[in-house]
């Protein structure tokens, strides 16, 4: 599929009229599931969040007057921000590396993200509790090193949560990075240096500004994934590091307090859906569920 | 086009808010299927263990019923399963408090004592034989430290010892949600509070001393178990957990110890949630978990002390000596007030409750 | 970019690249390593060899009976997702009507809604329905969460094609859906194959939505090993972890083959 084909084309053209409408039809089902699965849970919770039983605006009071719940908001911001940072400054290099580099290598490296990508976030979470615990590798072999005197706190604590969370969003960083790069013409580059540009100029004027799309997209994507996150945090954190997330699972599960529960829920879900839709518009959806073709290379 | 779609959406969601507004339109009431299954919701780690290989098997046995096991049995689960008709747990073992929080809310079925053996019931004491709940084993929550984080003679041996990070460094581990309440009488006792003191309990003043204990908090456990494999790993040095599951893990061979001293001793006891599917059967598994032969043998794994009187004939005097509940231990520590935990407050609701309340939002507010 | 590819820049970008890499893949390798440790704690390197975590495993009904539980729930979404997923790509490549960027906007968003808040919306809906704690709950949240990936990897297959081969079928004068169904769907098969294996791998690896709608008579592999991560670590999770692992190699192995087979059909 890299040349049009001419006649193709012109059946295309005609088949506009008779072929198309009844095609349509096919998303029925998947939306008819959709509402009944998805479109109205999410509205119930909407109504579990406004009502008690009478309408009532209680919870969003509850949740600006009470710090504690601003508190973890602003936690959870934070913690996505960092992590969608750590995973920029990450991620650019091996993606720029992958873009530049001969089809064989790219191929390892794809390999090589896409492995721990697929692999349950319970076992990767499962495996940094193992390497960083008091008796863990990496504890062990700075402790024989010298580097330290007795062991690093690296788990159940922020330190632990980042680096749980930058292993599972990394490749959420690279795949829309790579796929921008990968579309840059490398002539360009080439030229700019013919016309007597240093490589780092040539990058910073030429390949920086056209990788900035897939810069947006990661970053998007990547932020939208961490505000959400759950398993990570519960996991590898101390219990101080309270996100939505884990309030919502408090709230549910511990203090019965559904219709709390269903105002965080909303929260967090308007916080994604504005992102989200204004991202859409902006660079265009298909730049977010490109990660999900990357991925399923 | 762009108000064509923004029409559609508007539809679409207003179609979705109507149905939102309508409410659940299709009620389901199914009678909980008896699958020939027994649910039993226990506290985790040795000791469910050891309900699996010494208990399970002989009920299995003589009723054909399979048990699964689930963990742990916090109220607040089971008054969520029963309020909104989703029970799928049918017996459950909890301390007193618990117990008459969820009798409070019309939450657990009367026991039948009628289906145990009269033999049995001869050699469980009367305070452990309750309307809605019988005793199984005493547990206790006791100072448990890691072996390796200080030296011998050198561990603490109060609670003031625990909250005290200076003298004795190292990570601290105490309980937060997995159905277990804040340890408000072992704040009091680090503040100073004479153990004949404790009741009714300082609750400000005990969460002047978690405010203070959380700084040296390096994990806050969810279970016990957790609790013990933080300690025995190193992850924390010193905390708050159940002693006899300490007593477990160094016999296994974990650099692990314990000191009963100022240790809060309470009864564990198995219920019956409302609405299980077979009460019959419920109560008869638990005629096997009373059985004095069974709990000396699950005793001789993790030493809590057993329920059953009789229990005690089937151990040596070195076993006997390892419980919790044995006569030197025991001096050493309090009974916990069921009383005080379990009296509604104006609010009609339980110490048990409020507290464990709180104590999601103070950790909210760290 | 060959005359920089010796540069020291250059070697400095691969030592990067390669720490990187060390960083995603490592853990993943220690815990394989880990789970043919004899001792029963958690120790690297292993002191001694044995399979003991394994036979654990699929011995003991603890972790067989949910790991059998995931599979059936992960073969059902990925039934349900496949088939939702795929004609829902192919309606919204193929059909013309208004507001499809809208719908396709809506029908992708699941994959950006915190999984959390989709288990909460579930739990207020199957509760009232007595839903809760049975598999059935599984069943509906799993395939709502895998179909949007069905149907991205469904559409990029779809651009792969030529609808002209579908109008021709159309025009020698196939009926409509037998068009679909002889001519479109086998061009588009490989990524119809490869969407379902990812979509039950999504289904397999699911633990949110199994931690609040499941149940001890729903309890999915996942489930299980968050609980015994959250209260007792047993060392048998290095096991599952190292299966879990292969399932990985295999599936992404069978989608790397589809892809082979989509290039040629594409090609061909």
């Amino acid at each position: 599929m890299t040349e049009p084909r001419r006649g193709g084309l012109g059946l295309w053209r005609r088949g506009r009229r008779v072929w198309r409408p009844r095609e349509g039809l096919l998303v029925l089902p998947a939306l008819v599931f959709y509402i009944l699965v998805y479109l109205y849970p999410l509205t119930r919770l909407l109504a579990w969040s406004f009502f008690d039983p009478g309408p009532t605006l209680k919870f969003y009071g509850a949740l600006l007057a009470e710090p504690a719940y601003l508190k973890a908001l602003s936690n959870t911001l934070e913690i996505s921000v960092a992590a969608t940072v750590l995973s920029l400054v990450l991620g650019y290099p091996l993606a720029y590396l992958m873009a530049t580099s001969g089809a064989r290598a790219r191929s390892l490296l794809m390999a090589l993200i896409l492995i721990p990508f697929w692999t349950s976030i319970l076992v990767r979470s499962f495996a940094w509790i193992v390497i960083l615990g008091n008796n863990g590798i990496v504890n062990r072999t700075l402790l024989s090193l010298g580097l330290v005197s007795r062991p690093a706190k690296l788990l159940f604590d922020m330190t632990g949560v980042q680096i749980g969370m930058v292993h599972v969003l990394l490749p959420f960083m690279v795949f829309p990075l790579y796929g921008v790069m990968s579309r840059i013409d490398p002539n360009l580059l080439r030229v700019a240096r013919s016309l007597g540009a240093p490589p780092r100029r040539a990058f910073a004027k030429v390949f920086l500004p056209l990788s900035l799309p897939g810069v947006a997209a990661g970053c998007v994507l990547v932020f939208l994934l961490a505000i959400g996150f759950y398993v990570t945090p519960a996991l590898l954190g101390g219990a101080g590091e309270i996100t939505l997330a884990t309030m919502i699972d408090m709230m549910v599960n511990t203090l019965l307090n559904w219709g709390f529960a269903a105002t965080l829920g909303v929260v967090l879900l308007a916080v994604v859906g504005v992102i989200f839709v204004l991202f859409s518009r902006l660079l265009g959806l298909h730049r977010l569920t490109a990660v999900g073709e990357e991925g399923a290379r | 086009m762009t108000r064509m779609k923004r029409r559609t959406f508007l539809k679409t969601a207003g179609a979705a808010a109507g149905l939102a507004a309508t409410g659940p339109f299709f009620h389901v009431r199914p009678a909980r299927a008896d699958k020939g299954e027994l649910v039993v919701v226990s506290w985790g780690g040795d000791y469910d263990q050891a309900l699996r290989d010494l208990v399970f098997p002989a009920f299995e046995k003589a009723t054909g019923y399979t048990v699964k096991l689930d963990a742990p049995p916090e109220t607040a689960k089971v008054k969520a399963m029963v309020q909104s008709g989703n029970v799928s747990w049918d017996v459950i073992m909890t301390d007193i408090p618990a117990v008459l929080t969820l009798v409070k809310d019309n939450l657990l079925e009367p026991l039948d004592y009628g289906a145990l053996d009269k033999a049995k019931l001869d050699r469980i004491p009367k305070e452990l034989q309750r309307s809605h709940a019988l005793g199984q084993r005493i547990y206790s929550f006791n100072i448990v430290y890691n072996t390796n984080s200080y030296p011998a003679g050198k561990a603490p041996r109060s609670w003031a010892d625990v909250w005290n990070g200076a003298a004795f460094p190292g990570g601290r581990t105490f309980n937060f949600q997995g159905g277990i309440e804040p340890q408000l009488e072992v704040a009091l006792l680090a503040d100073g509070v004479p153990i004949d003191k404790l009741y009714p309990i300082d609750v400000e003043r005990a969460w002047k001393m978690y405010d203070k204990l959380r700084p040296l908090v390096s994990k806050w456990y969810t279970s016990h178990a957790q609790a013990i494999q933080l300690l025995g790993a190193g992850e924390a040095a010193v905390g708050c957990t159940i002693g006899p599951r300490g007593i477990a893990a160094k016999h296994g061979g974990a650099p692990i110890g314990v000191e009963y001293n100022q240790g809060k001793l309470a009864s564990d006891n198995w219920c019956i949630v409302k609405g299980a599917r077979n009460k019959k059967i419920a109560m008869e598994y638990i005629n096997f978990a009373i059985d004095p032969k069974a709990q000396a043998a699950i005793a001789k794994r993790v030493p809590y002390g057993p329920s059953n009187g009789g229990a005690y004939e089937f151990l040596s005097a070195a076993e006997a000596a390892d419980l919790n509940t044995s006569p030197q231990n025991i001096k050493e520590q309090f009974w916990q007030n069921v009383e005080w935990w379990s009296t509604p407050g104006p609010d009609g609701k339980t110490p048990r409750e409020t507290q464990a309340e709180r104590f999601a939002t103070w950790m909210l507010k760290g | 970019m060959s005359d920089d590819r010796l540069s020291a820049g250059r070697a400095l970008l691969w030592l990067f690249g390669a720490a990187l890499l060390v960083f995603l893949i490592a853990p993943i390798i220690v815990v394989v390593i880990t789970s043919f440790n004899a001792t029963p704690y958690l120790a690297f390197p292993p002191q001694a060899l044995s399979l003991r975590w394994y036979r654990n495993f699929f011995q003991s009904a603890h972790w067989i009976d949910p790991a059998l539980l995931s599979l059936r729930v992960a073969l059902v979404a990925m039934a349900g997702a496949t088939v939702l997923g795929s004609f829902a790509a192919i309606g919204l490549a193929r059909g013309r009507f208004r507001g499809k960027r809208g719908l396709e906007l809506f029908l992708v968003s699941p994959m950006v809604v915190p999984i959390v808040v989709m288990a909460l919306g579930l739990y207020f809906l199957f509760s009232p329905l007595h839903l809760l704690g049975t598999p059935a709950a599984l069943y509906l949240g799993h395939t709502v969460i895998a179909t949007p990936l069905v149907m991205v990897i469904v559409l990029s297959g779809l651009r792969s094609t030529d609808p002209a081969a579908e109008l021709a079928a159309r025009s020698l004068g196939a009926n409509y859906w037998r068009a679909l169904w002889h001519v479109l769907i086998p061009a588009i098969r490989p990524a119809i194959l490869s969407a379902a294996a990812f979509a039950f791998l999504v289904s397999f690896d699911e633990v949110v939505l199994a931690i609040f709608l499941g149940g001890p008579d729903a309890t999915t592999l996942p489930k299980r090993m968050w609980e015994s991560i959250r209260f007792e670590i047993d060392p048998t999770l290095t096991a599952i972890s190292s299966l879990l692992t292969l399932l990985v190699l295999l599936i992404l192995g069978c989608a790397e083959l589809a892809r082979s087979l989509q290039r040629r059909a594409s090609r061909g």
